[in-house]
């Protein structure tokens, strides 16, 4: 729909052959200068460095062939880094985008105080994870709030932080209050992208309001959910500040919030095994071009 | 007629109510965060039950931190830091969203598959080496590693050349006419139009760099250069599960800044994140 609306808009293509066409092109690499150098300083040259170290060891840097990476393959303690990463993943997002989803359809039908509410939902994820987790580390406290909710409901008060699975609990419940205002500005953009007329249409035909919404929104919505699910995977595996702050640098109680991140820290700067964690790195970098191609092949099909 | 436009309006009344108590949950955390604060005795212990005005109410541990030079100085730490990376990464986005807006050249399409190609590429795979690196610069426990790196903004380049692109090339053909070259005409034409894309840039850079963690984390381990996160993670780490009110007081402090300019700021921060997730489509 969009496509059809920006094509006509023509381009003055003869205003610009009129132009002088002598000036050399280099000055365009000049414009580019920062940029150019800023990728081979800090994204090329790493990378390579990272691939090379990630097959040597020791401080002599001696060629180990693929040694790290079965080293780093066959270790219980980096799967089972990779299962918390992805379990905290699962379900931040099954639970955040469905939920940011529902608030912002809620936001859209309201005419006057939508922009408040957009700003209000907003507002977590502008802090800083630290921050949060720092507050959360008192929400989670055994005379914080959420005891006080659990209590409520009748049950018996969780040690948040000393139990594996409910620390896991603690960290997914910091990541969907941090991570929900971006799914729901996102999912706002896109519900107001979708054109009135539709609606209009539906309504003349006698459809009911939950009828256009299944009908017409949720269809309308496919792409951007779809975007979200890519960049929560690719956000979720980078996880690191909030298991660092709930669990310190093991991810404790028993590694339960050990992360890929925490993996490649701790095995880095905690213990200088620069090759093993080159190649946890390049593993990591494996999943996520692996989520990302086929999180595109999604999109693609869908749309 | 008249009884469907109530039925409409109550509607409206329930969904608003209903947002109320869901935005109120979202926001609680802050809430009670500046509750405790100002909680009398919160550093002995959490208030229980859990309350949103405090039972007595003191500033004192807002006078403990403020007494503690170590936050003031991570905040101009994090401030100096935040400032010269927002400088970096608006200038090379501005300058390479131009070239690939306006300019025609060898490899244009291969440099902007090499930007774009940059936000695939997670910052845990080259973080190694980029420590290893600034090492050999002798620039561990200085400010270059936090600052330099931000001078790579693919998604700023990205932004701004759709921000150029919607300018009228007219704009340029004039400029030409005059005789003005490449450079000119940015700086004099183009740049003082890009108030809107600036602020969104900037406050991106802003939120990015006063937010950053695991990269400080790793370069910066001099007491008197810590960022606001890293003084608070160590705070945080240190006092364990007491001093709630001192720790409350100092996470309401770090926020403070990064609060105040979204509030001021929140029609482009909007926009942006709007931009940034819809940008697959």
């Amino acid at each position: 729909m969009l496509q059809t609306k920006q094509k006509p808009r023509a381009k003055p293509v003869v205003g610009w052959k009129l132009a002088p066409r002598r000036e050399s092109h280099a000055i365009w690499y000049v414009f580019l200068l920062p940029t150019i150098v800023g990728i081979l300083l800090f994204t090329l040259y790493p990378l390579i460095e990272s691939l090379r170290l990630s097959f040597t060891r020791g401080v002599g840097e001696q060629y180990v062939g693929f040694q790290n990476y079965a080293n780093v393959l066959l270790s219980d303690t980096f799967w089972y880094a990779v299962y918390n990463t992805f379990y905290i993943t699962f379900f931040q997002l099954l639970l955040a985008i469905p939920f940011g989803f529902l608030i912002a359809c809620l936001i859209n039908s309201l005419r006057r105080t939508s922009n408040f509410f957009k700003i209000l939902f907003y507002i977590p994820n502008t802090t800083s994870m630290v921050a949060a987790a720092t507050v959360f580390l008192a929400i989670l406290h055994p005379d914080g709030p959420l005891n006080y909710v659990v209590e409520l409901l009748g049950f018996e008060r969780v040690v948040w932080l000393s139990q594996p699975l409910s620390a896991k609990w603690g960290a997914i419940i910091l990541s969907v209050w941090h991570w929900l205002g971006f799914v729901i500005i996102v999912t706002l953009a896109n519900l107001q992208a979708i054109p009135g007329e539709y609606y209009e249409a539906a309504s003349m035909d006698g459809a009911s309001r939950i009828q256009q919404w299944i009908w017409i929104t949720i269809p309308n919505m496919v792409g951007s959910l779809t975007i979200l699910f890519v960049l929560g995977w690719i956000g979720g595996l980078q996880r690191f500040s909030d298991a660092y702050m709930l669990g310190g640098l093991q991810g404790s109680p028993a590694r339960s919030l050990h992360t890929v991140v925490g993996f490649i820290f701790e095995r880095g700067f905690g213990g200088s095994e620069y090759g093993i964690a080159s190649a946890a790195a390049y593993i990591l970098f494996i999943f996520i071009l692996i989520f990302t191609f086929l999180s595109t092949k999604l999109l693609r099909m869908k749309i | 007629m008249l009884r469907s436009k109530d039925r409409e309006k109550l509607m409206n009344a329930g969904i608003f109510v209903l947002l109320a108590l869901l935005g109120g949950v979202a926001i609680y955390p802050f809430l009670w965060m500046i509750s405790v604060s100002l909680e009398q005795n919160a550093n002995v212990a959490l208030p229980f039950p859990p309350r949103i005005i405090p039972e007595e109410f003191t500033f004192f541990h807002y006078t403990l931190v403020f007494e503690n030079n170590r936050l003031l100085l991570a905040y101009w730490n994090s401030l100096i830091i935040a400032f010269f990376s927002v400088i970096l990464s608006i200038s090379s986005a501005l300058l390479g969203g131009y070239a690939f807006s306006r300019g025609t050249f060898w490899g244009k399409r291969f440099l902007f598959f090499m930007v774009l190609a940059t936000m695939m590429i997670p910052f845990e795979t080259t973080l190694i080496p980029m420590f290893t690196m600034f090492n050999d610069f002798g620039m561990i426990n200085t400010f270059y590693p936090l600052i330099l790196p931000s001078i790579v903004n693919a998604l700023g380049i990205i932004l701004a050349k759709q921000y150029f692109d919607q300018l009228p090339e007219g704009l340029r053909e004039s400029a030409k006419m005059d005789g003005a070259g490449e450079f000119l005409t940015f700086f004099a034409i183009f740049l003082p139009l890009t108030g809107p894309i600036t602020a969104t840039l900037a406050i991106l850079s802003f939120q990015g760099s006063w937010n950053s963690f695991i990269w400080p984390l790793v370069v910066i381990n001099d007491q008197m250069l810590k960022t606001v996160p890293l003084f608070l993670s160590s705070f945080s780490s240190e006092n364990g599960s007491r001093l709630f009110g001192v720790t409350m007081a100092t996470a309401s402090m770090s926020i403070l800044p990064i609060l105040i300019v979204f509030l001021f700021l929140q029609k482009y921060i909007v926009r942006s994140v709007a931009l940034s997730g819809l940008k697959g489509e």
